[in-house]
């Protein structure tokens, strides 16, 4: 491999990039977008359930029970109805996840040590935001009543005993629960693979549509030296989107790194070489720009942010799936990330997914190669 | 207008379309594999939560709660470890969710009617799901409080207590699915309809075909309807196609009327034909107008409400929202299918969808048009 005709090829790449204004504008514009848009406005996190409130029984105690559920940093109270009715349309406007319906004669059937019933009604339709919810009024519901329990006990001037388990909860590795905090470096591995892949799927598909494949052929350039020369300009493009999108996270959202800078780079730098990989082998093998795109998009783009374990559980999927997952790069890579970013990890911890990711890099640049070879060059 | 000239113009971009090998997979394919894999895998259900537990008491109570937390489907206890050391290892690799850590003096303190302390570390990387698997972990942990409690007391005590009954309306068994699948048939019509039109002019532009058209005695109305017409009916062939397999494959529920969603389709098109249109004329190159179309598509998809709530956003980006015709499209398309609610409620969506669309069409076509001249 001669460095001196990479670096030639790398030129013309680059000269391309640079007349192309805007796909070179769009390769930081999109990742900045990305990291903005998740940074500032895009959240998994819900904050306090949005109730509509009906209270037909108007007692001093139901009026406490509204006040001690709205006092709950859990729920909102949106609206206090008088009627159960209107509290329906509002579910069916989205309005309000929650409608809590309070009966006639509640506070009645709690002195007589009664069982009350309370009315719930959830909005279903976003399935998360209705288990959170459901969740939420129920742990409340048990909460009240465990108090009213020891208040009944004392009451009844039984010996005075505490709640018999204290569950003490503590979050590890994102101690706010924010989500931004595995967001914004999941979105890294995101841009990597927009830039890395989806970009240079087009690189040589271009060079067979307008013909210009068999100039390249016929000069004195090896596969390898054309891969590689090609691969310089995008790499460091890469490259740049991952530094920016560090730092933004960092100094405008706060995302810290637990563990060292320098093992995100060589992360980085494997994955970058991967995604490359990957965009040639699309190119070669297509050949056609939009058909490129589309393939990009379908085994690039969509898995790794579907498959990779970032914002949906793998644990969730059928077992197809959940295979499926183990040949995807994105997987490993946001498994670094997740381990560098929240949880402080080093190479002790890592070194599996590193080694897989560079196993991948090996595989799929090979069968690149293999392909050009095949083309003649 | 000449209606035999855009039909003619329709047919020739048919031929075109098909003719082409490479184009069938992006048409057939693509939306089936999409709609495929997002029905299977966008889910946050909170459904198994792996448990390490280090039980330092050992006693009859420890295991109690541990039955208790085995009792309750959501929790799987995996681990049972010797060493708090241990214990924080298996969370720090992942191979948990919660890691419970019981003192020595538990069952003491319990029988004692002292509170005993348990630890209980949660995994908040994925911060949504870690919420919802708190929430679970304090309601199991209540539970158990209250059958110790009248375990204590060895009588049935009849306090007043409320009895929550909760009903979920729309989709009864929170079934992820149900929410995403038509959502992604939302996001299916958009990226094609954008992709499509945008892609036709823009081929016409790159083999320098467009100047043969412009010289024909097509005028500009005909040229853009002739170029738009192909890609609204295969959008809504499609979209009739993937909804049925939606509903077939994934048993999906279709409560309201079908009908409505193709009127509110023909609307939601009005604008994402808009937009492609608008690329067409700010691009020159195939490679620009994919990578403008998908810097349009990236935050009509985030802030439409189809995996981010729109109630999590900051204000000024819900007021934002609004202009997303996409965000409308959601609310309608999920309207129809899980709530089966029809224009009563929905015809502020519809009407919103029109404006925007009108707005977005008539824009584009101007300066498509002041393009060709």
């Amino acid at each position: 491999m001669n460095p001196v005709t990479v670096k030639a090829i790398a030129r013309k790449e680059f000269y391309h990039l640079v007349r192309d204004f805007r796909s070179m504008y769009l390769a930081f514009v999109i990742p900045l977008l990305l990291i903005l848009m998740f940074g500032y406005a895009l959240s998994l996190d819900v904050d306090s359930v949005r109730t509509v409130v009906v209270d037909h029984d108007k007692t001093e105690v139901s009026r406490d029970f509204v006040r001690r559920l709205d006092a709950s940093s859990y729920f909102e109270i949106v609206h206090h109805l008088n009627d159960s009715s209107p509290a329906v349309s509002y579910l069916d406007q989205g309005l309000t996840t929650m409608a809590i319906v309070i009966p006639p004669g509640w506070t009645e059937d709690l002195k007589a040590d009664r069982t009350a019933s309370l009315q719930v009604l959830i909005d279903g339709s976003d399935p998360s935001f209705a288990g959170i919810s459901r969740g939420y009024i129920t742990a409340f519901v048990e909460a009240y009543n465990r108090d009213r329990l020891l208040s009944f006990l004392n009451r009844k001037g039984m010996e005075k005993i505490k709640a018999p388990v204290d569950g003490r909860i503590r979050v590890w590795f994102n101690e706010d629960l924010d989500s931004r905090n595995f967001i914004v470096p999941g979105i890294i591995a995101i841009i990597i693979m927009i830039v890395g892949a989806m970009l240079t799927s087009l690189v040589i598909a271009r060079e067979y549509e307008n013909g210009t494949m068999e100039t390249i052929r016929s000069l004195p350039v090896g596969g390898g030296e054309f891969l590689l020369g090609k691969a310089i300009p995008y790499f460091l493009i890469a490259l740049t989107d991952v530094l920016v999108a560090v730092f933004m996270g960092q100094v405008l959202f706060g995302v810290v790194m637990k563990s060292s800078f320098w093992l995100l780079v060589l992360a980085s730098t494997i994955y970058i070489s991967v995604a490359l990989s990957l965009g040639f082998l699309i190119s070669i093998a297509t050949k056609s720009q939009l058909v490129a795109n589309q393939m990009a998009i379908l085994i690039t783009f969509l898995p790794s942010l579907l498959l990779s374990n970032f914002i949906f559980p793998v644990g969730n999927m059928p077992k197809i799936f959940q295979i499926l997952t183990y040949i995807i790069p994105a997987t490993y890579f946001i498994d670094i990330l997740n381990g560098i970013y929240l949880r402080g990890l080093g190479l002790a911890h890592l070194w599996t997914s590193y080694l897989i990711l560079v196993g991948m890099l090996i595989v799929l640049s090979n069968i690149g190669f293999a392909l050009l070879k095949k083309e003649g060059m | 207008m000449s209606w035999l000239r855009i039909r003619e113009l329709v047919r020739k971009e048919f031929i075109q379309l098909f003719r082409d090998k490479k184009n069938r997979p992006l048409l057939i394919i693509a939306p089936f594999v999409q709609l495929l894999v997002f029905g299977y895998v966008l889910s946050t259900d909170v459904r198994d939560v792996r448990v390490g537990v280090f039980d330092q008491a050992r006693t009859r109570e420890s295991r109690l709660l541990m039955d208790a937390l085995n009792a309750n489907r959501t929790f799987r206890i995996t681990h049972y470890m010797n060493h708090p050391k241990e214990l924080e290892e298996l969370l720090l690799r992942r191979k948990v969710d919660l890691a419970l850590k019981i003192g020595p003096d538990f069952s003491e303190r319990i029988r004692k009617g002292d509170s005993a302390p348990v630890q209980i570390l949660a995994d908040g990387s994925m911060s949504n799901m870690a919420s919802l698997r708190i929430a679970y972990t304090s309601l199991v942990l209540e539970g158990f409080n209250q059958s110790m409690i009248e375990e204590r007391y060895k009588q049935r005590l009849d306090y007043g207590k409320i009895d929550a009954r909760i009903r979920t309306w729309y989709n009864p068994n929170l079934d992820s699915r149900n929410f995403f699948v038509p959502g992604v048939v939302a996001v299916l019509i958009m990226i094609l309809s954008l992709l499509l039109t945008s892609m036709a002019i823009i081929r016409e532009k790159e083999s320098g075909t467009i100047e043969q058209l412009i010289v024909t005695p097509l005028r500009p109305v005909e040229l853009i309807l002739g170029k738009t017409i192909p890609y609204i009916i295969i959008t809504q062939t499609l979209m009739i196609i993937v909804i049925t397999f939606a509903i077939v494959w994934f048993s999906l529920p279709m409560k309201g009327n079908f009908l409505l969603l193709i009127a509110a389709a023909c609307l939601f098109l009005l604008s994402t034909l808009g937009v492609g249109l608008f690329i067409s004329t700010i691009s020159a190159t195939q490679q620009q107008a994919m990578m403008t179309t998908f810097f349009f598509i990236l935050p009509f998809f985030m802030f439409s409400g189809f995996v981010f709530p729109i109630a999590s956003m900051p204000t000024a980006i819900q007021w934002l929202t609004y202009l997303n015709p996409l965000r409308y499209f959601l609310v309608i398309i999920r309207g129809v299918f899980l709530k089966g609610v029809g224009l009563e409620v929905l015809w502020p969506q519809f009407i919103a969808m029109m404006v925007l669309g009108l707005i977005v069409f008539v824009s584009a076509v101007k300066r498509f048009k002041k393009r060709l001249d």
